[in-house]
C-alpha cells in the first residue's frame, strides 16, 4: 500500500490521446493514395512532359479550332442540359412533395427506377427512340406535325434529350430535402398577408428553394462536363464533348500529353465549381450565421 | 397554399400536366426496352409487328452474355465486400477518432466522388499498364473500389455519427473490448448504413462503364462493357433483352431495399 | 491502510485550458449510495467518467479495494453504469441486453439464463423479456439498463443522470425502484444528478461539486443545515443570506439587531443563513414590508423587504399563519435565533 501513496502522473498518454483513433484510417488512406492520387498526378504530369517538357499540349488544346470547338460544345451542352433539367425537375419535385402521399411515393419510385436502371440500357432506349424512323419521329409524322423526320439521333438535340433524362433524377433528389423543410403555414401566412399565388411563388417559394436549385444545378452541370458515354452514343462527330476527346486521344491516338492536358482542364473546372458550392451554397445548417 | 395540393387552384393543373409529361418521359424508354425485347422484327420496328421470345432464348443461350454477367456479379461482390470493410475502417476513424486534420481527411476520402470518371479511367489505365494490372480482375477491383469507396464511407460515417457513442461505452463497461464492442453492438446498430453502403458500392460497380472500358480486356468484360460494344456495332434486339432483364433486376432491388427499410424502422 | 472501498486521490483532468477536475480526493465505503451533485460543468460527470475509465486523468489515482484502476481499461474494471439515454443495444431483446455482459464474459449458458431471470425479477420486467428496446417506455428502458448494469455483480454501479429524460411522476417511481434495489443488492452506487431533491432523497452522502472541485461532502442534513459555504447554502434548498457583523461572539443584523446566538471565537463580518421555513410573520421581530404573497396550498410564500432594503423569502404553513398579511402591509418577521446559522467561510 505504500507504493500507491504517491500521486501517479500519466503524462506519456497525453500526446497519444490527442490523436486518438487515426489508425483505422491508415489502410484506407494508403489505398487511395496509391490507386487514386498517384495515378491522377502521374497523368497530369504527363501533360507537361510529353512529348517534351513544356505547355505545348495546353497551347494545342486552346489554339486548335477542333479542340476549342470541343471545349465550347462541352460548356454549351452542359449549360442547356442543366437549364432544361431544372425547368422540368422543379415542378416534378414540387408535385412529388405536395401530391397525395401514395401518388408522390409512386412518382418518386419511378424517378429512382430510372436512375438505378443501367446507364447503357437507358442510352440504348434513346438511341432507338431518336432514330429517323424511330417511335418519336413516326408519331410526329403520323400526327401531321411534321412531314420529314427531325434529325434527332446524331445531333446536339439528341445529346441534350438523353442527358436530361439521365440528370433529371439528380435534380429531383436535390430538391427533395429543401422542399420537405418548407413550412406550409408560411404560405398560409403569406396569403393572409395578401400575397397571390404568383407572389407567394416568386417571393417566398423560389427564394427558399434557391440554395437547393443552385446545388442541384451545379452538380448536374459538373457531371455533364465530364460525361462520356451518352454524348458519344447519341451525338454526331460535330457534337463531341471533352470526355470523348480525352478517350479518343488515349485509345486511338495514344496522345497521352493532350489527354492529360484536357483532363487537367476538366479537373480544374470541376474542382473550382465544387469549391464554389462548398463555400457559398452549403446547406443553411452548416453555415455559420 | 403552395404546399397544399387541394389549394393550388389553377397551379394544380399546370403542376399535374408537367408531372404527367415528366412521368411519360421517364417511363417511355423503360417501356420501350421491354416492348422491343419481345419484338418479332429484327429491325426494331415500333409498334412491333408481332411478339416473340426468340431473343430471350438467344441471349440466355449465349455464353458471352452469361460470362460478362458473371464477371459483373463477381466484381460487384468483391468490390462491395472490400468497400464495406474499408468504409467501416474509415468510418470509425472519421466518426470516433479525434486527431488533427480529420476534416481534411474526410474531404480527401470523398474526392473520388467528384472526379470525372474519364480522368480516373485513363489515369488508372496508364498506371495499371505499367504495373501489369490492366485487363486483370485485380485491376478491375481496385479501380471500381476507388469509385465505390466514397459512397460506402458516407453511408457508414453518417450512420456511426447518428449512433450514440455511449453504446460503445456501455458495451465496454459490460466487459467487451473496444473492437468486440464495435463488432457486437455497433455493427448491428448501424446495419442500415452498412446495407446502404453495400447497395451503393454494388450499384457503382455494376453500372460503371467508363472506367471499366479501360480496365477490360477481350477476355474480361463486364456486362456494361459488352453492352457498349454491342450498341456501338449494331442495335440488335439482344441489348433490349439484356436491358429489360436489368430493369427487372432494378425493380427487384428497389423492392428489397423498401422491405429492408420497413424492417429497420420497426 | 485507507479503509475506503473506492478512493479518488488528487484526481485532476484538463481539457486544453479548462480544468474539469481540480485535485479531487474522496473516499467511499462499500455499500454506500453516494450522489455527485452540482451544476453543469462542475466536474461531476467528468469524475464519474474517470471512474468508469472513459476519461484518463492527467494526474491522480482511482483506487478500488486498494488497487489502482488508472491503467485498467473500462472493460476490465468490472464497473456497472447506467447512462443518461438508456443506451440499450437496439438490436437485442430485453433478455439479450441483460445477458450481454455475461456472454462477453463467456459464462456458462445455465448461469446466464438464471442470472437474466433473477435480474428481470429484480426490475419487475419478466413479461417484457422478449421485447426490443424500441417497444418499451422510457422508464422500462431505464430499468433494463439498470438490470444489465447489475447482471455481472459489478463492484460499483455508476449512474449518470439516469432519470433526467423521464417525466416527474415516472422519475419518482424509478427513484423508489432504485432505492429498493440498493437495499436488496447492497451494491455501492455513485449517482450523478443536478437535481438536489433527488440527491437528498436517495443518497447516504452527497458530494457537492463546484468549478471542478468538491465543495462539501456530507449527508443531506449536513449540507442543508450546516453548509460550509454560500454556494452550498444557495444550491441546496432556498436560503436567505444576510450579512452580519459579529461582536464579542454575537451576530448583529445590518439594522443593528443583536441575535442571541453565541458564536464562540468568531469576530467580524460574516454571512448568516436563514431558511425561509424558519421565518414567520409576527408582531415583533425585524420590521418588514410585504412585497409579494403567493398561495401554494399547504404553504404561503411571502417576499418581504427589510429596513435595510434586502428581499427575504418567508414560507409559512397555512394552518400556522395566525397572522394574515397582504402586499403592502407592514409586519414583522420573527425567527428562533438558534436557527440562525453562520456560514463558516
Amino acid at each position: 500500500m505504500t507504493l500507491t501513496g504517491t500521486v501517479q502522473t500519466v503524462p506519456p498518454e497525453k500526446r497519444r490521446r490527442r490523436s486518438r483513433g487515426f489508425a483505422p484510417a491508415v489502410p484506407v488512406l494508403t489505398f487511395l493514395l496509391l490507386c487514386f492520387t498517384l495515378p491522377v498526378l502521374a497523368l497530369l504530369l504527363r501533360s507537361v512532359m510529353e512529348p517534351h517538357l513544356g505547355l505545348q499540349n495546353y497551347a494545342a488544346l486552346l489554339a486548335t479550332s477542333t479542340y476549342a470547338n470541343v471545349l465550347e460544345n462541352t460548356f454549351v451542352i452542359s449549360f442547356i442540359v442543366t437549364a432544361i433539367t431544372t425547368l422540368i425537375g422543379l415542378p416534378l419535385a414540387w408535385f412529388i412533395a405536395v401530391a397525395p402521399s401514395r401518388v408522390g411515393r409512386f412518382m418518386f419510385g419511378i424517378v429512382i427506377l430510372s436512375m438505378w436502371t443501367n446507364l447503357l440500357a437507358r442510352t440504348y432506349a434513346w438511341m432507338v427512340l431518336l432514330q429517323d424512323n424511330g417511335p418519336i419521329n413516326n408519331f410526329l409524322i403520323w400526327t401531321g406535325i411534321i412531314q420529314n423526320p427531325l434529325p434527332l439521333y446524331g445531333s446536339m438535340a439528341g445529346v441534350v434529350i438523353g442527358m436530361v433524362y439521365i440528370m433529371l433524377p439528380f435534380m429531383v433528389i436535390s430538391l427533395r430535402g429543401p422542399l420537405a423543410s418548407l413550412d406550409p403555414s408560411m404560405f398560409q401566412a403569406a396569403s393572409l398577408c395578401g400575397a397571390s399565388r404568383l407572389q407567394s411563388f416568386t417571393r417566398i417559394f423560389l427564394p427558399l428553394l434557391l440554395p437547393g436549385l443552385a446545388a442541384g444545378g451545379l452538380i448536374i452541370f459538373v457531371m455533364s462536363l465530364g460525361y462520356y458515354i451518352t454524348p458519344s452514343l447519341l451525338g454526331g462527330a460535330q457534337d463531341m464533348m471533352l470526355a470523348e476527346l480525352i478517350a479518343q486521344q488515349v485509345q486511338t491516338l495514344l496522345n497521352w500529353g493532350l489527354a492529360g492536358a484536357a483532363s487537367f482542364v476538366l479537373l480544374v473546372v470541376t474542382l473550382t465549381l465544387y469549391a464554389v458550392q462548398a463555400r457559398y451554397l452549403a446547406p443553411h445548417g452548416l453555415k455559420r450565421s | 397554399m403552395l404546399l397544399d395540393f387541394s389549394q393550388l387552384g389553377w397551379w394544380r393543373i399546370a403542376l399535374c400536366a408537367v408531372a404527367g409529361v415528366a412521368v411519360v418521359f421517364l417511363l417511355a424508354p423503360l417501356c420501350l426496352l421491354i416492348a422491343l425485347s419481345f419484338d418479332s422484327s429484327q429491325w426494331l420496328q415500333f409498334p412491333p409487328p408481332g411478339w416473340t421470345l426468340q431473343w430471350y432464348r438467344e441471349v440466355l443461350a449465349d455464353p458471352n452474355w452469361l460470362n460478362s454477367f458473371l464477371t459483373s456479379v463477381e466484381l460487384g461482390i468483391v468490390v462491395t465486400l472490400a468497400s464495406v470493410f474499408l468504409g467501416l475502417l474509415a468510418g470509425f476513424a472519421l466518426a470516433r477518432g479525434n486527431f488533427p486534420g480529420r476534416e481534411m481527411l474526410r474531404g480527401f476520402f470523398l474526392t473520388p466522388m467528384i472526379m470525372p470518371s474519364i480522368v480516373l479511367g485513363i489515369a488508372l489505365y496508364a498506371t495499371f499498364l505499367r504495373l501489369h494490372l490492366a485487363g486483370t480482375f485485380l485491376g478491375f477491383v481496385l479501380a471500381h473500389l476507388v469509385l465505390a469507396l466514397p459512397f460506402s464511407i458516407v453511408a457508414i460515417t453518417s450512420a456511426l455519427e447518428q449512433t450514440d457513442k455511449s453504446l460503445e461505452d456501455a458495451a465496454m463497461l459490460c466487459g467487451a473490448s473496444l473492437w468486440e464492442a464495435r463488432v457486437r453492438v455497433i455493427l448491428p446498430a448501424i446495419r442500415h448504413g452498412i446495407f446502404s453502403a453495400a447497395i451503393f458500392s454494388f450499384l457503382t460497380s455494376w453500372d460503371e462503364v467508363v472506367v471499366a472500358i479501360f480496365m477490360a480486356s477481350p477476355g474480361l468484360q463486364t456486362l456494361p462493357v459488352r453492352m457498349l460494344g454491342e450498341v456501338r456495332q449494331n442495335l440488335s434486339p439482344d441489348i433490349a433483352v439484356v436491358s429489360s432483364l436489368l430493369v427487372l433486376g432494378t425493380i427487384l432491388l428497389m423492392g428489397l431495399t423498401a422491405l429492408f427499410n420497413k424492417d429497420s424502422k420497426r | 491502510m485507507s479503509g475506503a472501498y473506492l478512493e479518488l486521490r488528487n484526481l485532476r483532468k484538463e481539457f486544453g485550458d479548462f480544468v474539469a477536475i481540480n485535485n479531487i480526493s474522496l473516499r467511499i465505503q462499500k455499500g454506500e449510495f453516494i450522489t455527485f451533485l452540482g451544476p453543469s460543468g462542475s466536474g461531476k460527470s467528468t469524475t464519474l467518467y474517470a471512474i468508469a475509465g472513459f476519461i484518463e486523468p492527467n494526474a491522480g489515482d482511482v483506487l478500488l479495494n486498494g488497487r489502482s484502476l488508472v491503467r485498467v481499461s473500462p472493460n476490465h474494471r468490472d464497473i456497472g453504469m447506467v447512462f443518461q439515454r438508456y443506451t440499450l443495444f437496439p438490436h437485442l431483446t430485453v433478455a439479450e441486453n441483460i445477458a450481454f455482459p455475461l456472454r462477453v464474459r463467456r459464462r456458462p449458458k445455465a448461469e446466464i439464463e438464471a442470472k437474466v431471470k433473477e435480474m428481470l425479477d429484480l426490475v419487475h420486467l419478466t413479461p417484457m423479456r422478449d421485447r426490443k428496446p424500441a417497444q418499451l417506455s422510457g422508464g422500462q428502458q431505464q430499468r433494463v439498463a439498470l438490470a444489465r448494469a447489475l447482471a455481472y455483480d459489478p463492484q460499483i454501479l455508476l449512474m449518470d443522470e439516469p432519470l433526467s429524460a423521464l417525466d416527474k411522476k415516472l422519475r419518482e417511481d424509478i427513484q423508489a425502484e432504485i432505492e429498493r434495489i440498493h437495499l436488496e443488492t447492497g451494491v455501492t452506487i455513485i449517482y450523478v444528478t443536478h437535481d438536489q431533491e433527488e440527491a437528498l432523497r436517495l443518497s447516504d452522502r452527497i458530494v457537492l461539486f463546484n468549478h471542478g472541485g468538491i465543495e462539501q461532502v456530507g449527508t443531506g442534513e449536513d449540507l442543508y443545515d450546516h453548509p460550509v459555504s454560500t454556494f452550498t447554502a444557495g444550491f441546496i434548498g432556498n436560503s436567505n443570506l444576510i450579512d452580519v457583523h459579529l461582536q464579542s461572539g454575537f451576530p448583529h443584523l445590518p439594522d443593528g439587531t443583536k441575535l442571541y446566538n453565541y458564536q464562540p471565537n468568531r469576530e467580524g463580518a460574516k454571512r448568516l443563513m436563514l431558511r425561509p421555513e424558519d421565518l414567520f410573520l409576527a408582531k415583533e421581530g425585524i420590521p418588514v414590508q410585504i412585497t409579494g404573497r403567493t398561495y401554494l396550498g399547504d404553504v404561503i410564500a411571502y417576499m418581504v423587504r427589510t429596513g435595510w432594503g434586502q428581499e427575504l423569502s418567508v414560507r409559512t404553513q397555512r394552518q400556522d399563519s395566525n397572522l394574515q398579511a397582504y402586499v403592502g402591509d407592514t409586519v414583522c418577521v420573527g425567527f428562533n435565533h438558534e436557527k440562525a446559522y453562520i456560514i463558516p467561510e
